[in-house]
């Protein structure tokens, strides 16, 4: 055990540091989501440009072939800077991994680079009105059709849909399969017709998710990932990638939140009053147990190599944490936080997203359950 | 970065858990709580093993390994509710270690690591430390009040037994006139915040049992024709339970590890330590006791020992609440 950074992981955060601190992210722009949006595909091409975009890729694909701990602490920098996350982060997290382990050299050599520079955006068409957290009930339909495929359907939730070039598209092909079988990964190309997206407004205001309506778009056998029928295994490979190295970001971001709902409840005298200490305590230690689990976990992939359903435990920590966060915030600091627009009535509202994104609180704890802890599935 | 034990230290867990599981098993937790008395021919045996001294340094005959490895130990010890006088013995010896004297260490940490005397550590208000464990018979007995410790033996502290909700192990009263005792040396603050690391590390272990038992349980019982952690509100008690104690072991090795490589972190993590494995202790125990049913409030099932020993034992170096305190300082100090 040592919870120090060895000499080499600590070069690589000075040399990032460094970077950052000649490069700023620039001042975020509030209020105008396409001009937000702009920021963080600009700063994907600048980190692109610096070589520090997909840290976690192996170079033969374009990456700096860091290691686990490294990108872990390329997420913990970028948001120590207040920088924001890359704007093709699904593409960076999702898509590119997905496509190294399933694709062939055709796929990689399309489709990589431009994830990296943020030129092409990627987003994931899995959830359907019908089929959430039972996601193998999928319904769209790939239809063979000459040398291609003619796809029907509808997808919701799709985020980044809006300003996505490409799609991992979850869809049937066989239509007399049920559940895991049957399935097809397709990269879409979304700029044709036969492509709806339909932006969906969130709680917070903003429209960061859409329904994705595919009426006879267009697929090539070329754009099939891993194989016809083997859309699911596909599919799980991006699902082990969905949680990795974000829990670094979201900590840092968490304890920075920490930090301020401190200074401003200083401010007001409001840490005499022993609750709110308190609840402060609680939120701070929730957040502290967060980084220290997901290090933990990280020393265990290196070992094992694989993401083990372990991974559930941090987001359930993370989104618990931020929700009782976020609570205490607008609890302690009164009506002013619950402003229309202001950064804590943000933050609140968008916490509540946490424990349905990525996996349903519901869904990860029956993860925990059986996969984890091995107790017997109802039947 | 290495966040996990190594394999040495994961030996050392190993050979505990197997070995207690074989010298302390229920029914002997059982006959240690009904009969009144500590294990002395478990703590014998632990004696002989060296586990006394498993911090306490080589120079004053111990094994001299570090708080990490003793925390791997304590876990186990948490995990068997061994009734052996251990996270006390521990616990004065980092007193005597980091404020005692060079008179004071040569004269007890080598009986301490060889199991031939005992000792323990109390947190005093107004001269009285109102819950000290395994205090009856102790031949020293260090008391820390307001930034300071004195060190009491047998006959110039005052002992009265305590019988509290927890019989696996016994606890105390302590009190001491002032002027009682001689003092020691230097501050105390690092002991207590590695006795603190090391309850902590035990409370880990009463976590993972609870768990593990009720995994076990809700496995095997059957109710409406299936096993009842089939049905998703007992699993989901169970992922909880595991939350709890994921969440504990991150904060006491963490705490461990401050103890060994990084004294400007220990208080904080010491505070926060204490914080999460008590709470995650009582809110497992409890759990394992729902999901045993009518039989998890019998007497005659062992899952009351684990939540009685979480009450009591989260309580050892000070209140959750104090804990609490620390680490909302140390947040507003940061910010
Ligand atoms: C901000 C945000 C962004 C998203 N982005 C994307 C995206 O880019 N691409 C994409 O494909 N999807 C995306 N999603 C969709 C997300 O994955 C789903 O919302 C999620 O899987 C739940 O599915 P559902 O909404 O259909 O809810 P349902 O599955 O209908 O769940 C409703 C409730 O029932 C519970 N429930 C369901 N099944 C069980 C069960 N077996 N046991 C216990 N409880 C159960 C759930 O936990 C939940 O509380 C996003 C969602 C959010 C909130």
């Amino acid at each position: 055990m040592d919870l120090t950074f060895t000499p080499s992981e600590t070069a690589f955060r000075d040399e990032l540091r460094g970077w950052l601190a000649d490069n700023d992210p620039g001042p975020e722009p509030h209020g105008d989501e396409h001009a937000h949006f702009a920021w963080r595909l600009d700063w994907q091409r600048r980190l692109a440009a610096a070589g520090w975009s997909g840290v976690h890729w192996p170079v033969e694909h374009g990456g700096r072939g860091a290691t686990l701990t490294e990108s872990a602490i390329f997420f913990e920098e970028l948001a120590n800077r207040r920088a924001p996350l890359p704007g093709n982060v699904l593409g960076l997290l999702l898509a590119g991994p997905t496509i190294m382990t399933w694709g062939d050299e055709a796929q990689r050599e399309r489709h990589l680079g431009p994830i990296l520079t943020g030129e092409e955006v990627w987003c994931q068409g899995f959830s359907e009105p019908d089929a959430g957290s039972d996601l193998a009930a999928v319904k769209t339909r790939a239809a063979r059709d000459g040398d291609g495929w003619t796809i029907t359907g509808q997808k919701v939730w799709t985020s980044y849909a809006h300003h996505a070039r490409w799609c991992m598209l979850l869809a049937r092909t066989d239509p007399a399969s049920e559940r895991h079988r049957g399935l097809t990964y397709f990269l879409l190309d979304m700029e044709q017709d036969g492509v709806e997206v339909v932006p969906l407004r969130q709680i917070t205001g903003e429209s960061h998710f859409n329904e994705l309506f595919l009426d006879g778009a267009r697929a090539t056998d070329a754009q099939v990932l891993g194989g016809e029928g083997n859309g699911w295994r596909v599919a799980m490979t991006t699902l082990s990638n969905e949680r990795s190295g974000l829990a670094f970001f979201h900590q840092v971001r968490m304890r920075q939140l920490v930090d301020a709902l401190a200074a401003e409840l200083a401010e007001r005298g409001g840490l005499d009053d022993p609750r709110t200490a308190d609840a402060l305590a609680d939120v701070a230690a929730q957040v502290e147990v967060l980084r220290l689990t997901a290090y933990r976990g990280l020393t265990r992939l290196e070992r094992t190599g694989e993401p083990g359903p372990e991974s559930a435990l941090t987001k359930l920590m993370w989104s618990r944490a931020n929700q009782a966060l976020t609570q205490l915030a607008v609890d302690a600091l009164g009506p002013d936080a619950l402003t229309a627009g202001s950064r804590w009535s943000y933050e609140l509202l968008r916490a509540r997203g946490n424990t349905l994104e990525g996996g349903t609180t519901e869904i990860l704890k029956n993860i925990a359950a059986q996969r984890v802890l091995g107790l017997p599935r109802a039947s | 970065m290495n966040f996990d034990l190594s394999e040495d230290q994961r030996e050392i867990k190993r050979t505990a858990r197997d070995l207690l599981a074989d010298r302390c098993p229920p029914e002997r937790v059982r006959a240690v709580a009904e009969g009144g008395g500590p294990d002395g021919a478990l703590a014998a045996e632990l004696a002989e093993l060296g586990w006394p001294g498993i911090a306490i340094p080589a120079e004053h005959d111990g094994l001299g390994l570090g708080a990490v490895e003793a925390a791997a130990l304590l876990e186990e010890l948490g995990y068997a509710l061994a009734g052996a006088p251990l996270l006390a013995t521990a616990a004065a010896a980092f007193a005597i270690e980091g404020a005692g004297s060079d008179a004071q260490r040569a004269e007890w940490l080598p009986r301490l690591a060889a199991g031939s005397a005992t000792a323990t550590l109390g947190i005093a208000h107004g001269d009285v430390a109102a819950l000290v464990a395994d205090a009856e018979g102790a031949d020293a007995i260090v008391l820390v009040q307001d930034g300071r410790a004195r060190l009491l033996t047998a006959a110039e502290a005052e002992v009265s037994p305590l019988e509290t909700i927890d019989p696996t192990r016994r606890y105390a009263r302590v009190g001491a006139p002032p002027g009682a005792g001689e003092p020691l040396p230097g501050d105390p603050a690092a002991a207590v915040d590695r006795a603190a690391a090391l309850a902590a590390a035990e409370l880990v272990g009463v976590c993972q049992r609870a768990l593990d038992d009720t995994v076990a349980y809700v496995g095997e019982r059957r109710q409406f024709g299936r096993p009842i952690g089939s049905f998703q509100a007992v699993a989901h008690r169970c992922s909880d339970m595991l939350l709890a104690a994921e969440s504990a072991r991150s904060a006491a090795y963490f705490a461990a590890w401050s103890a060994d490589a990084d004294p400007d972190g220990l208080p904080f993590a010491a505070a926060l330590a204490h914080s999460v494995a008590a709470t995650s202790a009582r809110e497992a125990t409890a759990s394992a006791i729902q999901a045993h049913g009518g039989v998890g409030f019998t007497w005659e099932a062992d899952v009351h020992w684990l939540y009685k020993r979480a009450q009591v034992a989260s309580r050892l170096f000070g209140s959750v609440g104090a804990a609490r305190e620390r680490i909302a300082g140390a947040v507003a100090a940061r910010g």
